[in-house]
């Protein structure tokens, strides 16, 4: 009479569809995100990667690449053929033929020629914000994690980096924007009008003046390093963090003072770890628009940074072009016609490359420190 | 005093080590100079603020110093009648559109076949336009039809018809035969033929014809939208003449205040110059500069002189619209253009209000009543116009951008709240080991996308994409659809959400990992089914952790500038609820889009200049605010 199986249910469990329907709009969900992903990347690499890469070797179209930027111009000459050249080539082109006559022309600015110019302002923005962040955010880490202890100013530090974190790009752009470009002392001769204040220095007529450095590459470069500061800062301090404390008590117990120990016993185990982490800011640099586009980049320009210079620390106070400024030209300036889908496509697909392979290689790099450096 | 002061010197020093070595070391400047690395961030944050503020305090008094001109030229008398003039406008353009609407819509058929003609009419012409202009220009410039270059220009210009009549557009209105023909034509059609095709002449003759058909039983409709329109001249014309007089008053006193501000520059020179000659030649110059006082009196004693005209102006108005505006058709029979003539009579009141006010509030209007620097601030913050540039007057007011950021935000948070919440559910609890390895970093990818990215997309695909989606016939029942702008809230929306998944999905899927096992243990032991003891224990766990997630993806989406000003289609409006949720495929524009794309063109420290400086504060205010309240439910753990 008693039978214990009559206790074990049989059968499907109680709310069985219900469970399964929702983990399944859970999953499908998921996977829609992961496919929108797949598509967007997939559009661009399917347009843009004609442009970057051909059939016959060396496989890459270098003067995408390695060319300046022009204006493209698209004709027909006298005998109904369609020519669509850049704009050195195009006053050649009229030049060698001069007695024939050229029809329908068409122009589109910036989608002639190549990115060369947007590339090396981008190197150039990146490496400077770069060296920057690192510096003082590796140091205020090695305080933050070395030296600190509980008290107002690390607190007020540590919400400081916080609230940095947060503030928004074009916020960062409206600083740099009022105090690099126009607020910064530069030690001049003639100061602007516009210079906060002046103050004469001892020597000659040069006075130190408030009047900002103007849109240049210099402004840029602390722009973005005060952007991305807070990033270099909390990644470096975890890394420091991770080193062990036993290495700095031995260090200490040998009779090595705290910057020693420092030098010796915790910056060496923790610099690999802190260079890959910010190769994740490197690519945020990288990407950034706002911060840039009233402090650093100049949308159309004829000279590579370092090009008719009359000394090479000129290019400091140079407009740059950008790659992501370049982007937003091309896509808010310019109407899209299959004439202009060379320039876009192949700019947003290097952009995408140099960016995503930024990314990819912190995270391998990271993933192979960490199976690495075990204490 | 000084015994103290010097006691509690001797007990700090007393706290350090007797051994240590004291006074200045290399030791402590080191020690000082990470310090002082780490106080810049500090340095940094208090700099934001401080130069966000110099700038932006600075745009209250220049704006109460522009209202106050746009008081006392008078200006703001005439934008008294201009506002009626205006809503009496728009009430006659509602009431056009939805007439066309109607006639449009009865005649669908023939529009369609008529544009689906021409349309395979223009994209052949595009295709050949090179090659076909060439024979032409030669041909008027009196080149033989038999010249070798001739027959040559002929080759490519088959070649390329050839190729174009491949890929024309499809006609779903049109009959086979029809478009067979059609296509015939094209094919034997003179490149340097001028006359339309056939097909597309006779469809336009078919659609013209049934425009006539239709508006026959309008005939009432239309005499009520033309006697409308007649009825406002005299107020347009008033308006007119007025708006002459009081921009040049406002003129005379703007150079006054250049020249007064020149003024004090000289003379704060002149204070600062060392040299006593050019101090006295600067003084002299300033002087010199004193700008006479701009008559007011007068033009506004001629302005005044004219309130009797403009009451009469507005009661003829009210008077002739009343009567025809009640005789407007209670329904008609396209659904498009009733609801064009729902807006037009929901509007009626509103306008015939506006003009029965109107004499009283230009009576009561006084030129010198003065504007007050709180005045300013009201009207920064609760204007309806962000009107900049302009010739008559610049408003700054912040309602249109920040109803444009909060309606993208929402509408980018209702796709990612569930989008990313529940994909961390699903890999946190249910997804296998093979899931988590491929979905994480696929979705902690999206977020290496630089914003420019996406915007770029936006403008050149997903635009595109979703307004020809929305123009099927079948999703006709959706409110809004189809999208009449390419570049608007709901695509920005989307690319929103977008960037904000990949935070709110790792942010959420930390949270989860962070609930204590026990938890799950606990239930489990209990007899709770696996979905008991996600939905019921886990989740709730995890839900401040989560809530901290949504609110850092919304600090994001609210402060990102490069998707919107691309995408957003930048049309500085508050979005028009009256069309029900089909709002969101308006365009509008941003608190962040407006400061990226006007700081490059604003002289520098005008008034315009410190009002995007001011956006820039209210912006900055904002997102510390959501990120504090975030932060502080990430402190939250689970008990």
């Amino acid at each position: 009479m008693h039978n214990p199986e009559s206790l074990i249910r049989k059968g499907l469990p109680k709310g069985h569809l219900k469970d399964f329907v929702v983990k399944s709009v859970l999953g499908l969900t998921t996977y829609a995100v992961v496919l929108v992903a797949l598509l967007l990347f997939g559009k661009i690499v399917k347009d843009g990667a004609p442009v970057l890469f051909k059939a016959e070797a060396p496989f890459v179209d270098l003067g995408f690449l390695l060319d300046k930027n022009e204006t493209l111009h698209v004709f027909y000459d006298a005998e109904g053929v369609r020519h669509q050249l850049p704009a050195a080539a195009y006053s050649e082109y009229v030049k060698t033929h001069e007695d024939s006559p050229i029809y329908n022309e068409q122009t589109f600015s910036y989608s002639g020629g190549g990115i060369v110019g947007p590339i090396a302002g981008t190197v150039l923005l990146t490496l400077g914000s770069i060296i920057l962040a690192l510096f003082f955010g590796v140091s205020a880490a090695i305080y933050l994690s070395e030296y600190a202890k509980q008290s107002p100013f690390i607190h007020a530090v540590r919400l400081a980096i916080l609230n940095l974190a947060g503030v928004p790009s074009i916020v960062f752009g409206l600083f740099g924007f009022a105090v690099f470009v126009l607020a910064v002392p530069v030690i001049t001769r003639a100061p602007l009008d516009r210079s906060l204040l002046t103050v004469p220095l001892l020597f000659g007529d040069w006075v130190v003046s408030f009047q900002g450095w103007n849109s240049s590459l210099i402004a840029g470069c602390a722009t973005l390093a005060c952007m991305i500061l807070p990033v270099v800062i909390t990644a470096s301090e975890e890394s420091l963090k991770a080193v062990p404390q036993g290495f700095r008590d031995a260090a200490l117990a040998m009779g090595a003072t705290r910057w020693q120990t420092i030098r010796k016993c915790v910056l060496p185990f923790s610099l690999p770890g802190i260079l890959t982490s910010s190769l994740l800011a490197v690519g945020r640099v990288a990407g950034e628009t706002a911060p840039i586009m009233f402090t650093a980049a100049v949308a159309a320009k004829d000279d590579l940074p370092w090009e008719a210079l009359a000394n090479p620390f000129d290019v400091l106070s140079s407009q740059v072009q950008a790659l992501p400024y370049h982007i937003y030209t091309l896509a808010a300036r310019i109407p899209a016609s299959e004439f202009t889908q060379r320039a876009q496509y192949g700019s947003v697909f290097v952009f995408l490359l140099l960016v995503a392979s930024l990314s990819f290689g912190s995270m391998i790099l990271r993933a192979r420190l960490r199976a690495r450096l075990k204490w | 005093m000084a015994a103290p002061i010097f006691k509690i010197a001797m007990k700090q020093r007393k706290q350090s080590h007797r051994y240590a070595k004291q006074g200045v070391s290399l030791e402590g400047g080191i020690r000082f100079f990470f310090a002082s690395n780490a106080g810049l961030t500090i340095v940094i944050l208090v700099l934001i603020i401080v130069f966000l503020l110099k700038e932006g305090l600075g745009f209250f008094p220049g704006y109460r110093r522009e209202l106050e001109t746009y008081r006392i030229a008078g200006l703001e008398f005439v934008d008294i009648s201009r506002r009626n003039l205006t809503a009496h406008e728009e009430l006659v353009s509602v009431l056009n559109r939805a007439y066309q609407a109607e006639i449009n819509g009865l005649a669908g058929r023939e529009l369609k076949r008529m544009q689906e003609a021409l349309a395979i009419h223009n994209a052949f012409s595009d295709k050949v336009s090179g090659p076909r202009d060439l024979i032409t220009t030669n041909m008027d410039a009196g080149l033989e039809p038999q010249a070798p270059l001739m027959n040559k220009l002929r080759q490519r210009f088959e070649e390329a018809r050839k190729a174009a009549l491949g890929g024309l557009p499809a006609a779903p209105h049109l009959t086979e035969t029809e478009r067979r023909a059609l296509l015939e034509h094209l094919a034997t059609r003179e490149p340097n033929a001028t006359d339309d095709p056939p097909l597309v002449a006779e469809t336009a003759a078919e659609y013209a014809a049934a425009r006539e058909k239709y508006a026959a039983p309008l005939t009432a409709f239309r005499e009520v939208i033309d006697g409308v329109e007649s009825a406002g001249s005299g107020l347009g014309g008033l308006v007119m003449e007025m708006t002459e007089s009081v921009t040049g008053t406002k003129e005379a006193i703007q150079r006054a205040d250049i020249l007064e501000k020149d003024r004090r520059t000289l003379l704060a020179a002149a204070a600062n110059a060392k040299d006593p000659e050019e101090r006295n030649r600067l003084t002299a110059d300033a002087e010199a500069a004193l700008a006479e006082k701009p008559d007011i009196e007068g033009p506004m004693a001629a302005l005044m002189a004219r309130k009797p005209d403009c009451v009469a102006a507005h009661k003829a108005v009210r008077s002739g619209c009343a009567d025809l505006l009640a005789k407007l058709p209670e329904s008609l029979s396209q659904a498009q253009a009733n609801r064009l003539l729902g807006a037009a009579r929901k509007a009626v009141p509103v306008f015939l209000a506006g003009l029965d006010e109107a004499p009283a509030r230009l009576e009561a209007w006084r030129h010198d009543e003065p504007v007050r620097t709180h005045e300013a601030v009201v009207k920064f913050l609760t204007g309806r116009d962000w009107v900049t540039g302009g010739e008559w007057q610049d408003f700054y007011g912040i309602l249109p951008l920040f109803a444009g950021s909060l309606m993208i935000s929402l509408i980018a948070l209702v796709i990612a709240i569930p989008v990313g919440v529940g994909s961390a559910v699903y890999v946190n609890q249910f997804g296998s080991r093979l899931e988590q390895s491929v979905i994480k970093p696929v979705i902690e990818f999206i977020q290496a996308i630089p914003s420019v990215v996406l915007g770029f997309i936006g403008i050149l695909v997903l635009g595109t994409v979703l307004r020809e989606f929305s123009q099927h016939d079948w999703l006709a029942w959706v409110p809004g659809f189809p999208i009449e702008e390419r570049l608007n809230m709901f695509t920005a929306g989307c690319l929103l959400a977008l960037m904000s998944i990949p935070t709110i999905f790792s942010l959420s899927e930390d949270a989860l990992n962070n609930v204590p096992a026990a938890y799950s243990e606990a239930s489990d032991a209990l007899g709770a089914s696996r979905f008991q003891t996600t939905f019921r224990v886990i989740v709730p766990a995890a839900f401040s952790g989560m809530l901290a997630a949504v609110l850092l993806g919304l600090g994001r989406v609210i402060g990102e500038t490069m998707v919107v000003l691309l995408v957003a289609g930048n049309r500085i409006k508050i979005p028009d609820f009256s069309s029900g949720p089909g709002a969101v495929f308006q365009p509008a524009h941003t608190l962040t889009g407006i400061i990226a794309q006007e700081l490059g063109e604003v002289p520098l420290g005008s008034v315009h200049y410190r009002a995007l400086f001011v956006v820039g504060i209210l912006l900055f205010a904002m997102v510390l605010g959501i990120n504090a309240v975030a932060h502080r439910f990430f402190n939250r753990t689970p008990i």
